[in-house]
């Protein structure tokens, strides 16, 4: 595969907190293997493009959340990524978007169901969690760091995993978890961007995606960011 | 305590602070004050005529060119302010300790419902609201949430500002007395969503209609678009006006938060960029192949730097760029992944040392590093 499609979803929604950038840390990574990464912008109005390779959700403010999800459950979105997923697709989603693809989560007081993609349910604690944040997780060989900056207590289901195990932080509100996984959907409280923080998970997602094992990557700068940051936290 | 006695321990405080610690004393007079006497924004507000600047960006150059306004037509000759934009409740009482039948008092967005509710200000201008340290403030309209409430709460106090941001706008439709400026419409990074219904909110081009009622299609007043600095000298204007003042030309230079200096021969102007909007319209005047970026991620710079994201750099392509400050390395990938690759230098010094003798640089500062920079 020498083209993937990166399906940025509802950025004007779901980007206030900087996730935007994940998209673009994956398609520079893309390059580097050769692959040409094309990032696709979908708005609240349009539909999901069925021929995703990896779909990206970013944290948000509770209206916007709310709205999001709206749209997401609207005409054959879900069933998009329903069938996305069962070609491989990868989902990674972040803060409000990892709520958003759980069961149940709370906004603006209010409790809904989410898109029931990951199996957990979401609620807001008293307490804001604000800060650095760094994981380990079984999944990946080095530490992942990242900023939340949530309410969130997201509890597991039995068909979730946990992604990473808290080293500095609060990630799923417990300070022992961080986010969720199952197959290729990721969830995690982590901004930072978490992939221009963790260059090699971006490799991991694109591993995923296209099926392949990639060399790896020299980037001196990225692996001195990553680094610095994980000696840092 | 007697307020006058409070005022006279608080002014010994500041004098012995310039005296011994050389500092400016502005604060810890302001600290001072309100520990022995908790009311005395209140008190010292009743003397006065107050005009609060509020907003994410362009209070300080806004709340200088507002003084230099009011000045005109205060009849005691000096408008009270807080020379360094000292903008908590500290910095406005210390301000406020001035004899004056003016005070124009830039406040912290966070902290404008309290000095509202206790200076019961004459006139509180808006500027803008947009993504901002985002770990102290946690959303957007949280504050804008705060704003509309304040003003609905503030009956005799009009409020002016540029309702082509819909968080401003929402906090001008609770007011009782509001001045609606536009622009003629700007597009709004986090104007997506209807900040008084939460609906998705229709814009068509620069301009916003929500079926809830919130536009910026009927305003009081309208100007031609213009850089931020030009609208924030325009909204000056306007309160001026109100007040009885004469206008002022407006000069946008000097709105721009921009200094001129000369580092080891060469020479540069800096800018004040803190957020996205300001870098944003930074970005677009950086004239010239040199550029040196300051990031720092300390409590008032922010201190996630996840936001730098939220920028587009490509603007800087082509050019020379050296990055320092306590998150170079952040900065530098964020602009390597953009195909942008920088010099990474460990101070401002190393990054000066860059360029020749006789060079002209663009220097794009985090708060802190700025104003180190004013206080070199």
């Amino acid at each position: 595969m020498s083209q993937i499609k990166i399906v940025r979803i509802h950025n004007e929604l779901l980007g206030t907190y900087g996730d935007q950038g994940n998209a673009e840390v994956l398609a520079f990574r893309a390059k580097f293997h050769g692959i040409t990464a094309n990032i696709v912008d979908v708005t609240y109005n349009d539909d999901l493009p069925t021929n995703g390779d990896i779909y990206l959700l970013g944290g948000a403010e509770d209206a916007a959340q709310l709205l999001s999800l709206e749209a997401l459950q609207r005409g054959d979105n879900l069933n998009i990524l329903h069938m996305a997923i069962e070609r491989g697709a990868v989902i990674l989603a972040v803060c409000a978007g990892f709520q958003i693809i759980g069961n149940r989560f709370v906004a603006n007081g209010q409790e809904v169901d989410g898109l029931g993609l990951l199996d957990v349910i979401s609620v807001p604690g008293d307490k804001r969690f604000v800060g650095d944040i760094k994981t380990t997780s079984s999944i990946l060989g080095f530490e992942l760091t990242g900023f939340e900056n949530h309410m969130g207590h997201t509890i597991l289901g039995p068909t979730a995993q946990a992604f990473g195990k808290v080293i500095t932080g609060h990630g799923n509100g417990d300070s022992k978890y961080d986010g969720a996984v199952n197959g290729n959907i990721f969830g995690t409280y982590m901004h930072g961007p978490i992939l221009a923080r963790n260059p090699e998970f971006a490799d991991l997602l694109l591993t995923r995606a296209t099926g392949r094992k990639y060399a790896q990557i020299t980037d001196p700068l990225a692996l001195k960011y990553a680094t610095w940051r994980r000696k840092v936290i | 305590m007697r307020l006058k006695i409070a005022v006279l321990i608080a002014k010994f405080a500041a004098l012995l602070s310039k005296r011994i610690l050389r500092r400016s004393g502005e604060t810890i007079s302001g600290r001072v004050l309100l520990a022995l006497y908790p009311r005395a924004i209140a008190e010292l507000s009743k003397s006065k005529k107050i005009i609060c600047v509020s907003g994410t960006n362009g209070k300080t150059s806004t709340t200088k060119a507002l003084v230099s306004i009011i000045s005109s037509i205060s009849k005691l000759g000096t408008v009270a302010t807080s020379p360094s934009g000292s903008n908590l409740e500290r910095g406005v009482a210390a301000a406020l300790m001035q004899k004056s039948d003016f005070a124009v008092l830039e406040v912290d967005e966070l902290h404008l419902s309290r000095v509202i509710e206790e200076a019961k200000p004459k006139v509180v201008l808006l500027l803008n609201l947009t993504r901002d340290q985002l770990h102290r403030m946690h959303e957007v309209k949280r504050v804008a949430d705060r704003w509309a409430k304040s003003a609905s709460a503030a009956p005799g106090t009009l409020f002016v500002g540029d309702v082509d941001d819909p968080f401003v706008a929402v906090a001008l439709n609770s007011a009782a007395q509001s001045k609606r400026i536009s622009f003629g419409g700007r597009k709004h990074q986090d104007g997506a969503v209807c900040p008084s219904c939460g609906k998705y909110l229709k814009w068509v081009r620069n301009n916003y209609k929500c079926p809830c009622g919130l536009t910026n299609s009927n305003p009081d007043e309208i100007f031609e678009a213009g850089s931020a600095a030009f609208r924030n000298a325009t909204m000056a204007n306007v309160v001026g006006k109100y007040l009885g003042a004469k206008l002022i030309a407006v000069d946008e230079k000097s709105l721009e938060r921009s200094v001129d200096q000369i580092h080891a021969g060469v020479k540069v102007n800096i800018r004040l960029t803190k957020n996205p909007a300001s870098w944003t319209e930074a970005l677009k005047s950086v004239a010239g192949d040199n550029a040196v970026l300051i990031v720092n991620a300390r409590e008032v710079d922010g201190i996630d730097t996840s936001w730098l994201w939220d920028i587009s750099f490509s603007g800087l392509s082509g050019k020379r760029v050296v990055v320092c400050g306590e998150r170079a390395l952040d900065i530098a990938y964020r602009l390597h992944v953009e195909g942008i690759e920088a010099e990474i230098t460990s101070s401002f010094k190393d990054a000066i040392s860059k360029f020749e003798s006789g060079a002209s640089v663009q220097v794009l500062a985090a708060y802190t590093a700025f104003h180190e920079l004013m206080n070199s």
